[in-house]
């Protein structure tokens, strides 16, 4: 593991939302010019309660409600952003960012260039995102490649509670839009988290478990699903490398084509609409590099229905990749039956 | 100083205007902000006003006349300024643009490899280790789905054929065979005759068909422009010559095997007297044609005829003969032409097509050099022209780069000449309404 | 002809010195100048892609910016030239970018519709109808919890008016009570659409009763009615009160961009118009009251004239960006 680094403070269990609620704390501690902003993020500590507290350490010029305005709110934010505060804004569901893809597209992302790098936009969007809470298909979507497509965002996804706080505090001190998917099934999940200010690097993916016979590159929540799928295929003698994606945008090239080449076979494992998805590019840039002469395998893809995300339970986790699909590709792959 | 007008630019993707009209004429005043002149755009046509006050001079371009954005059309003089000579002499300079210095990166060229054993599945991997372990795919079997060979295959058949030490295939074993060459080999290809008939293909319609013939290195599919410009019911033929087209590779011993072979294919398609037309070599084998078979023949026209006198472009012939690439072919193209913007890249891209087979272009090579040694019309057909008596009409472009036009001057009197202003080699691709129009009125007598 | 009895002494030529409102009207015939330059080039081939050209709108933009400092902001329209040159940048500058030049406000990558020049405070023109509107309220908003007494001035035009983003941006900027003031530039059409068409209420200053906040109409082409009317509003945003809306009403002479055929409005209509030029009527207000002699007016144009013509010559000679820098300024750059 090479992300955590420094890390000589103590080390305690946080849930996923603890561990983002801390790093938040952290920079409204250190920087004045940090503020949150989002729809019901005060007194009622946000959809998921994730800011929670925070405006009773903070007060409410610092953590501020903002009127039920997707796009109004987030311009707020870019703008605040362009002239010298450090907003993270909070939408309730990532859903809810397609009100405002005028302010995140055409005005946080290109500000930039348009202006000739005479001007930054420090903002972090935070989006809920993810199915698996019966929201259906309104509060359920993976957005991650609709803004992985546009040049001038970045856009990361932790999958851990030390990645969350990590990479929060790392889009932070980006000074471009960095948008940050936290999956909704994984604000509960506990896990390690060290103390204090640390920095897990954006595009930088993490191989969360070695392995010798197939590569499965996954994120957010589906990197515990494939590591599930990976434990059950060793005790078959199949080794699967698992990567933890981290970051969609910018892609960490060098770790997938590193692993592939040492695989031979990969599988890619995603939340989003499987057409066009994060997985599609990631093939793509598997079968350009020199990793294609290693290639013994069609390369694999599992990703969400071509529907949207339905309601009825069963329903619901067919239309996702689950860790009984990722170990049976996996295992077709790794014994050469593709 | 007068004030220019000049050519705007009214519209994003606009390079230059047609002018359509002018409001004022030559003399006349004018009011700025009135209606000088219109511009059609393929979108509209545009009222452009006058830049200034004063009086119209050194109109520069007439209705119908396209200018190059920015370019002046006119100028506005003040009254009572003195109306000199036209200011336009000066043109507008240019600033040469030099983009700022940043160190561009070398480009790679990426190394093409031949498709190996194509009809095989092997993985990429299989392929790669089978190329460097100088095995031939063929010899694996594979025991993927569908017989795909995979690493495990690709390292059995390396362990079996190398008893010992188990090999590490990582690394190449056997020296790696040398790439297959993508270019087209320096050494000529040794083409081999083809059997069947010669191509022919027919439009259908009413009344004396017209057989066309078209010249060396050319084919049927140079004839569309002129056929567009013919009468939608004339009836045609046409024949693709050997190893041109798409009729089979011929070994050709001159001139009269050549027109032999010809008046085979004529014979059989040549139901009752018909209208001939050929243009070049296709035009010197339509005189023989129309010598041989003067009864088979109703009228015989001309364009360019090979077999008037010895001088010939043989450069031109052996560079679209050997051409093997549009950039090596388009330069010898633009010869045919009188402008040498006459024939379009899109054209030269479909010449190109029709001769990817390298064997073809041996073939044509060997021709030329049967037909036009050291650049020499090897056969003479002043004698032919002279003893036919059917109406005949010869069409020659006065820029013919090729064959030069005064070779026509071999004709006796009987024979209808027109030489074409502007027009080079190839008159029914240059100006095709023309030769479709002297060649509808020579037919219908 | 006025009388120069206090009372008919206009805001503007109480307000400001003479020196202020000499620049002004340079800075009015700057506008002018640079966009019948900008039309030339274009028509000339030298400018690539449309531009959207503000002539007869040189009063709103110029006595909209009198009072602000460069400290201030402004956010900008696909209509913004006048605003960039109201705000102080440099001509030579903007003509580069215009050119698609590497010397240009945004090295080239901008063009017309995103010109720029963060260093005055403008932070750009905007391609999209209403996006700067939230900007605006964003950039008065840090102004706030910074503690600073900076004003935001965001121009929009009409059409802007019946975008989500002008009501949400009006409502956030009332209940924050931000330094932030803006300026509608109704110029009667959006593109071809027409205001009165619209738009539900008479005047676009009516909408600002909505948001509890005050809002006035004013005749766009008279310098001084503008000035006053934001003197009003930039002393309220700095005093902490809050938002205003000011409607300038005003008329584009030239079509909405390059490639309009002006279908929409009658060629009386934009010479009736013409007569009522924002720059002739202030330099006969400024000559009227003693401010300025005719020959120093003609001065001022004179000066217009030439800054523009050495603005495209310094255009035309520059570089052009190089294009395997295509991607720069993308992000930030990361030292390696």
């Amino acid at each position: 593991m090479n992300a955590q680094v420094q890390i000589d403070a103590e080390v305690r269990e946080l849930s996923y939302a603890e561990a983002i609620r801390e790093a938040m704390a952290i920079a409204l501690e250190s920087d004045p010019a940090v503020v949150l902003m989002g729809e019901d993020i005060g007194t009622y500590g946000g959809a998921f309660q994730v800011t929670g507290d925070l405006i009773d350490r903070f007060g409410p010029e610092r953590v501020m409600d903002t009127p039920i305005s997707e796009l109004g709110g987030a311009g707020v934010a870019v703008g605040a952003a362009l002239t010298g505060l450090k907003p993270i804004f909070e939408f309730q569901f990532s859903d809810f960012a397609a009100l405002a893809m005028e302010q995140i597209v055409n005005q946080a992302a290109k500000l930039r260039y348009m202006l000739g790098g005479e001007a930054e936009v420090p903002v972090v969007f935070r989006m809920p995102s993810g199915s698996g809470t019966g929201a259906a298909a309104q509060h359920s979507q993976s957005f991650e490649a609709w803004f992985g497509h546009v040049p001038g965002l970045k856009v990361v996804q932790p999958s851990t509670p030390a990645e969350a706080k990590g990479l929060l505090l790392a889009a932070l001190a980006d000074p471009d839009p960095v948008i940050v998917f936290e999956h909704k099934l994984l604000y509960k999940m506990k896990g390690p988290v060290p103390a204090g200010h640390y920095i897990t690097p954006i595009g930088k993916a993490a191989v969360v478990r070695p392995g010798q016979h197939v590569t499965i590159v996954a994120s957010a929540i589906m990197v515990h699903r494939a590591l599930e799928a990976a434990l059950r295929l060793a005790k078959e003698g199949i080794e699967a490398e698992v990567i933890d994606l981290r970051t969609v945008r910018p892609l960490d090239r060098e770790t997938i084509i590193a692993s592939v080449k040492k695989t031979g076979k990969l599988l890619c494992v995603y939340e989003g609409v499987k057409t066009l998805g994060v997985g599609a590019e990631i093939s793509a840039l598997v079968a350009e590099s020199e990793a294609f002469d290693y290639l013994d395998a069609p390369i694999q893809r599992l990703g969400g229905a071509e529907a949207p995300i339905p309601y009825n339970p069963d329903l619901e986790r067919a239309a996702v990749p689950q860790s009984p699909d990722i170990e049976r590709v996996a295992r077709q792959l790794a014994k050469g039956e593709v | 100083m007068p004030t220019e007008v000049i050519m705007p630019k009214v519209d994003m993707d606009m390079a230059s205007g047609k002018l359509a009209v002018w409001h004022v004429a030559e003399g006349e005043t004018v009011k700025k902000g009135a209606a000088l002149f219109d511009i059609e755009t393929d979108k509209a046509a545009m009222e452009v006003e006058a830049p200034a006050t004063g009086r119209l001079h050194h109109i520069l371009a007439a209705p119908g006349e396209t200018v190059d954005v920015g370019r002046p059309v006119a100028f506005i003089y003040a009254e009572g300024e003195a109306v000199g000579q036209s200011p336009a002499a000066a043109p507008v300079t240019a600033v040469e643009e030099k983009p700022a210095a940043v160190a561009v990166p070398p480009v790679v060229a990426a190394q093409v490899i031949g498709p190996d054993s194509a009809d095989l599945r092997a993985t990429p991997v299989a392929r790669r280790l089978a190329r460097e372990g100088g095995l031939e795919l063929a010899s694996i079997t594979g025991t993927g789905p569908r017989g795909r060979i995979q690493r495990a295959d690709v390292e059995a058949a390396v362990a079996r054929a190398k008893p010992g030490p188990v090999v590490e295939l990582a690394r190449p074993v056997v020296e790696v065979p040398k790439p297959v060459a993508v270019v087209a080999p320096a050494a000529p290809i040794t083409w081999e005759a083809q059997p069947g008939d010669l191509n022919v293909t027919t439009r259908k319609g009413s009344g004396v068909p017209l057989v066309l013939i078209h010249g060396f290195a050319a084919d049927s599919y140079g004839w569309r422009p002129l056929e567009e410009a013919l009468p939608k019911d004339q009836a045609l033929i046409r024949i693709d010559l050997p190893s041109h087209g798409r009729s089979p590779l011929r070994r050709v011993d001159g001139f009269a095997d050549l027109a032999k072979q010809l008046v085979q294919v004529f014979d059989r398609v040549a139901e009752g007297p018909v209208h001939l037309l050929g243009h070049s070599l296709g035009g010197g084998l339509a005189l023989a044609l129309a010598d041989i078979r003067p009864r088979q023949v109703k009228t015989l026209s001309l364009i360019a005829p090979a077999g008037l006198g010895p001088e010939i472009d043989g450069a031109a012939l052996n560079g679209i003969a050997r051409a093997g690439s549009v950039d090596s072919l388009a330069p010898w193209l633009k010869r045919l032409t009188a402008r040498p913007d006459g024939i379009s890249h899109d054209f030269a891209k479909a010449a190109m097509l029709a001769r990817l087979d390298p064997a073809l272009r041996e073939a044509q090579q060997e021709l030329a050099a049967v037909l036009f040694p050291d650049g020499v019309q090897a056969f003479d057909l002043t004698a032919a022209l002279s003893r036919i008596a059917m109406p005949t009409l010869m069409i020659w472009g006065r820029d013919d780069h090729i064959l030069p036009w005064r070779q026509a001057l071999a004709a006796p009197g009987e024979v209808a000449l027109h030489l074409l202003r502007s027009v080079g080699h190839v008159p029914h691709i240059e100006d095709p309404e023309t030769v479709a129009a002297l060649i509808g009125r020579h037919i219908r007598g | 002809m006025m009388r120069d009895t206090t009372e008919n002494i206009p805001f503007a030529i109480s307000q400001f010195s003479p020196a202020q409102l000499r620049e002004a009207l340079r800075k009015m015939h700057l506008i002018r100048l640079f966009e019948e330059g900008a039309e030339e080039s274009y028509m000339r081939g030298l400018i690539h892609g449309t531009m959207h050209l503000s002539i007869g709108q040189e009063a709103s933009a110029v006595a909209t910016c009198m009072e602000l400092t460069d400290a201030d902001k402004i956010t900008s329209t696909h209509r913004g030239h006048g605003h960039c040159i109201a705000k102080g940048a440099d001509v030579g500058r903007m003509f580069a970018e215009f050119f698609g030049k590497e010397t240009g406000y945004c090295h080239g990558r901008g063009g017309s519709m995103h010109i720029a020049d963060v260093k005055t405070g403008n932070l750009g023109a905007n391609g999209i109808v209403g996006g700067g509107l939230p900007i605006a309220v964003g950039a008065a908003l840090t102004a706030k919890r910074l503690g600073r007494d900076d004003v935001t001035v965001c121009f929009f035009g009409d059409g802007a008016n019946n975008e989500g983003a002008f009501h949400e941006a009006l409502n956030m900027a009332a209940i924050w009570k931000l330094p932030v003031i803006f300026v509608c530039e109704n110029n009667k059409y959006g593109m071809s659409t027409a205001a009165a068409y619209a738009t539900a209420v008479p005047n676009i200053a009516d909408r600002a009763v909505a948001y509890s906040m005050p809002g006035v109409t004013v005749d766009g082409n008279d310098f001084s009615a503008v000035a006053e009317a934001l003197h009003e509003a930039i002393a309220r945003a700095r005093a902490g009160e809050g938002p205003s809306l000011v409607e300038n009403l005003t008329y584009r002479w030239r079509g909405h961009s390059k490639s309009d055929r002006n279908r929409y409005r009658t060629k009386d209509e934009i010479e009736e118009w013409m007569t009522r030029d924002p720059i002739a009527r202030f330099r006969a207000e400024l000559i009227a009251h003693g401010v300025l002699g005719e020959a120093e007016a003609d001065a001022v144009e004179v000066e217009a004239k030439d800054a523009v013509a050495a603005g495209i010559e310094f255009a035309r000679q520059s570089p052009t960006p190089a294009v395997t820098e295509v991607t720069k300024f993308v992000h930030a750059e990361v030292a390696a």
